[in-house]
């Protein structure tokens, strides 16, 4: 008999400690673990360590909201909006410590954490990144001859946050869309947090098994939270809503105008219900249009 | 749909630019591009349609293969999924991407920074610690600037801040110190190509691999270029002026590949 882990938004969250290494899953705009993000702001937790994996409002919104005293950066960009706003603010006031890692960084890094090994080996390829976080990447011994090599250093995060589109209450998580690294942050991570957007029978999912990239033993819980990766995309099922981006990053420009966009999309909102009808359906309805013939 | 063959409106920048990296790919090349990179999926696409028919591209942000629309979206929207032959899961795709050497013929990348030597920063300007600007990171850059067999660089402007002696922060690594100093460092032959700028196309001196003129874009002066410039540029000669897209090149470009021509928007 499989273990029912469906549980509601705050729940999710409620034991994630201030403190706490938090891994964040999708890509850029795509999936990122929103709704998770906005009731882990409400608990008021404090003084994360991010991993996140490329990534834009996920971690910039945590960082807008205090919870945050460092990051590692693989990218966090806004892409076509510029730079993330409050991570930029805060890394040139110097109150924000960043890791700077690469892509073989961090992909070597959670290989090492998967397979419980210290580190993998990744080129080295004469960047200043070693220098920079020599605690993220040492030098191996090479012979003569032979292509010179880095240990990249196991990247175990405490507890990592994720967004899919549907699973089933026992946790068997299934993506419409690419997973991006979200099954290398799970198995990597000690605690695994996955909203969809819709929970369905294990029926369905058992009738496309395909698409299932969590299984259930690879998660802790599982919320159900229609539209959670807004503003970002939910592959196949909404795309990314750019004018709330754009918004956001406005808002991020001034005090004022930030502290009225986190009272009114995150601390007021108890529910994620709730934070959509901050949105207005009008509004949903303009992103739920996707081009996308996949599913 | 009337196709028409010859299009005489002068290019904008992001046009200019696209067309100068297009026309140095050569058919079956494998090529990879990153997030934001309008200008780079357009001379991808542009090139597929002219001298490269089977060039082979890949997104590097998630993973598709041959994406090809009529219109410019972000290689990072999943939108892109639909029009792909392929989507490659990342953990997959690391193997090739981080760790194979030559897997690709080229990238093509932008950045913060780029100094004499082709180093490229896309991380910080200043001090890492409090930084002047925090740029978005390095995310594949190092992979691709490593391991590529070459790679491009474009800028969308020309100034002494983008185009430093060294830059503040190597993320991708080019010609190093210059001379053999990239292959002393263990990495596989490559290093960057070109550079294109709003001002001319830039190679590397064969001995020193230090940054020269290749040519000027019509109307700009050695002296203008060298101006905005943060080092001394190698100069061989007289340089010639740039040949700019040809009116059946920006046909095909503002028809096919940008028809809601995203590239006059962004970089008038």
């Amino acid at each position: 008999m499989s273990i029912k882990k469906l549980v509601s938004l705050e729940d999710a969250v409620k034991d994630i400690p201030d403190g706490a290494s938090l891994g964040l899953g999708g890509w850029i705009f795509n999936s990122q673990p929103m709704a998770l993000v906005r009731a882990l702001i409400r608990r008021g937790v404090k003084d994360l360590d991010l991993i996140p994996v490329p990534s834009s409002i996920a971690p910039d919104l945590l960082i807008g909201a205090g919870c945050v005293r460092s990051t590692v950066c693989v990218f966090i960009s806004f892409e076509q909006f510029g730079l993330a706003p409050h991570f930029r603010r805060q890394a040139e006031a110097g109150t924000l410590k960043v890791i700077d890692m690469d892509g073989p960084g961090i992909a070597g890094g959670l290989r090492a954490a998967i397979c419980d090994m210290p580190w993998t080996a990744i080129p080295d390829l004469g960047t200043d990144l070693p220098k920079h976080a020599p605690q993220m990447y040492r030098p191996l011994p090479s012979a003569p001859g032979e292509r010179k090599m880095l240990a990249a250093m196991a990247v175990k995060p405490d507890v990592c946050l994720l967004h899919a589109q549907q699973a089933d209450e026992y946790g068997n998580v299934q993506y419409m869309g690419p997973p991006f690294f979200d099954a290398m942050l799970a198995q990597a991570s000690r605690r695994v947090i996955v909203s969809v957007d819709r929970i369905v029978s294990s029926d369905t999912i058992r009738r496309n098994n395909h698409l299932t990239k969590l299984p259930a033993a690879m998660v802790d819980a599982v919320v159900e939270a229609p539209w959670g990766a807004h503003p970002t995309a939910s592959p196949t099922l909404y795309r990314a809503d750019e004018a709330h981006l754009a918004e956001y990053v406005k808002a991020s420009a001034d005090g004022a105008a930030w502290a009225a966009y986190l009272q009114r999309h995150v601390r007021a909102p108890a529910t994620q219900a709730a934070y959509l009808d901050t949105l207005g359906a009008a509004r949903l309805a303009t992103v739920m249009v996707s081009e996308s013939t996949l599913v | 749909m009337t196709i028409v063959k010859q299009d005489t409106e002068p290019p904008a920048l992001g046009e200019t630019l696209a067309v100068l990296l297009a026309r140095d790919m050569a058919d079956g090349e494998k090529v990879i591009i990153g997030t934001n990179s309008d200008i780079q999926l357009a001379a991808c696409n542009l090139a597929r349609l002219m001298q490269a028919p089977r060039l082979w591209w890949i997104s590097g942000p998630g993973g598709m293969v041959n994406p090809t629309r009529d219109h410019l979206i972000s290689t990072a929207d999943f939108e892109n999924i639909e029009s792909a032959e392929a989507w490659m899961d990342l953990p997959n795709m690391i193997d090739f991407i981080d760790w194979k050497i030559h897997f690709f013929d080229f990238a093509i990348l932008s950045a913060l920074q780029v100094d004499r030597h082709g180093n490229i920063n896309t991380v910080v300007v200043g001090d890492q610690a409090k930084p002047r600007v925090r740029g978005p990171g390095t995310v594949g850059i190092s992979a691709l600037c490593g391991l590529a067999k070459r790679f491009y660089v474009v800028l969308t402007r020309h100034d002494k801040s983008a185009f430093r002696p060294r830059v503040d922060f190597i993320c991708g690594p080019g010609h190093m110190d210059g001379g053999d100093s990239r292959e002393k460092a263990g990495l596989p032959p490559g290093g960057p190509k070109l550079v294109v700028s709003p001002l001319g196309v830039f190679d590397f001196e064969p001995t020193t691999k230090a940054m020269r003129v290749r040519s000027l874009h019509p109307g700009v002066t050695l002296e203008q270029v060298q101006a905005n410039t943060g080092f001394e540029l190698v100069v061989a000669g007289t340089p010639p002026v740039t040949e700019m897209p040809r009116p059946d090149e920006l046909a095909l470009l503002r028809q096919r590949v940008d028809v809601r021509r995203t590239l006059r928007r962004k970089f008038p």
